[in-house]
């Protein structure tokens, strides 16, 4: 059971497998980190990004977009943003958490299909794995998540399979299996009383700046994860022009810039947890263009070249 | 200690073993309050906070304003409204779904769904 929850973040509930079986996913907004190969650390949280129903929007919006069902969150062009894994009882039931771009992978990098894999492993798993601030490209290494209009070529979508066909962010959640879970004792979880028309082109994501963040092993095995109940949400993204003619509203505030960025003496953080093994990268997407080099490439009169 | 004070220190603490930015200095900076009446409130030597300050502490440490205000003694002002408009409804609604499972509630509540892609 996929809820909204204070209007910016994804509920995925499964009360047939545990009473406690919940985890929460949301999108931060952040500063989009310099792409010129130095390797920066974690960027914070600016605040959520809004999440609607896209049923709520059924009649502005392609039907093919509608069809995927799911959330609309508006986000700028060459917007970052980060995910943030929550189990929020503070004791949180593990989960196994797939995210995807365009249905390609962000921790493996291959095509989305349904289920966990491992080797390469397809997935993170929560907690232990607080957040995902981009393409796990390299062994500790990310590229940031930078939206980008689906049909300029520069997603990871687009870049892998030649073809702007799906675009936004997809996720799938699995939670521990319960006979799994008791075993683990864990402390009992907190309980309080608890037609935008033939303009649409969608917007994707893209690979930005490099950041170090682990993307963890699993430390349970595929067999602990219970894949007859696990979620899934497709999340389409809107430009801030894209937003306005659906909802008639403006989107949240401009994206931040490196200047303004500094002059608001925000801090960068390491999440430190050198204890645990991280996953090797995925070389697929290591290989890829960067939004960076995309953009110097044009300047120079030339484009990216797409992969057969 | 109160429940609020100890739940508020625990989280606050588990997220400053990763950040320094949860000392209870800077927490309480972020919050408008000063560092010694948040040390209070942790420690259960003064009363949870007033609604506005639970809401913002809620959303400091990335939890839910609706249970810290539960575990503060309180019921948010925007739910108090929602249910004076209509109180006949709500509060019907609410003792019919008191005994009621999660799965039961939800069957009420909107669900996000999915299609097909």
């Amino acid at each position: 059971m996929i809820t909204i929850v204070g209007g910016g973040q994804l509920s995925f509930r499964f009360p047939k497998v545990h009473r406690f079986a919940e985890c929460g996913i949301e999108f931060q907004r952040t500063l989009r980190i310099p792409d010129d190969e130095r390797t920066y650390p974690l960027p914070p949280g600016l605040g959520r990004f809004p999440l609607r129903h896209l049923d709520d929007f059924a009649d502005r919006l392609p039907r093919e977009t509608v069809r995927r069902g799911g959330v609309i969150m508006p986000i700028h062009q060459s917007e970052a943003l980060w995910i943030k894994f929550e189990g929020r009882w503070g004791s949180p039931y593990p989960c196994a958490i797939k995210v995807a771009t365009g249905k390609v992978c962000a921790i493996s990098g291959e095509p989305w299909h349904e289920g966990l894999t491992q080797g390469p492993q397809n997935y993170v798993v929560v907690p232990g794995q607080p957040w995902l601030d981009g393409y796990c490209v390299a062994k500790r290494t990310i590229r940031q998540f930078v939206a980008m209009s689906l049909g300029d070529g520069h997603t990871v979508e687009e870049q892998l399979t030649g073809q702007g066909v799906h675009g936004g962010l997809q996720t799938a959640v699995y939670p521990m299996k319960s006979e799994v879970y008791e075993k683990l004792k864990l402390p009992e979880p907190f309980f309080g009383v608890r037609e935008v028309g033939s303009r649409w082109r969608g917007m994707g994501l893209a690979p930005g700046g490099r950041m170090s963040q682990e993307i963890y092993e699993d430390e349970f095995g595929l067999d602990a994860w219970d894949q007859d109940h696990g979620g899934r949400c497709f999340v389409t993204m809107a430009n801030s022009q894209q937003w306005m003619a659906i909802t008639g509203k403006r989107p949240p505030t401009q994206p931040p810039t490196v200047r303004e960025y500094g002059r608001a003496g925000l801090p960068w953080f390491l999440h430190y947890d050198r204890d645990r093994e991280a996953i090797e990268g995925a070389e697929r997407l290591g290989v890829l263009k960067t939004v960076g080099e995309a953009a110097q490439a044009e300047r120079h009169g030339w484009r990216s070249s797409k992969p057969d | 200690m109160s429940r609020f004070g100890a739940r508020t220190r625990q989280i606050r603490e588990r997220l400053r073993a990763s950040d320094r930015r949860y000392s209870l200095r800077q927490v309480a900076r972020r919050i408008g309050v000063e560092p010694a009446y948040l040390s209070k409130i942790e420690r259960g030597a003064a009363a949870p906070p007033s609604e506005a300050t639970t809401i913002r502490l809620a959303r400091e440490l990335g939890e839910d304003p609706d249970v810290f205000l539960a575990m503060a003694g309180k019921v948010s002002g925007e739910l108090q409204e929602i249910i004076r408009k209509r109180p006949k409804l709500f509060a019907d609604l609410i003792r019919q779904l008191r005994d009621a499972p999660d799965e039961a509630i939800f069957t009420v509540v909107r669900l996000v769904r999915d299609g097909d892609w």
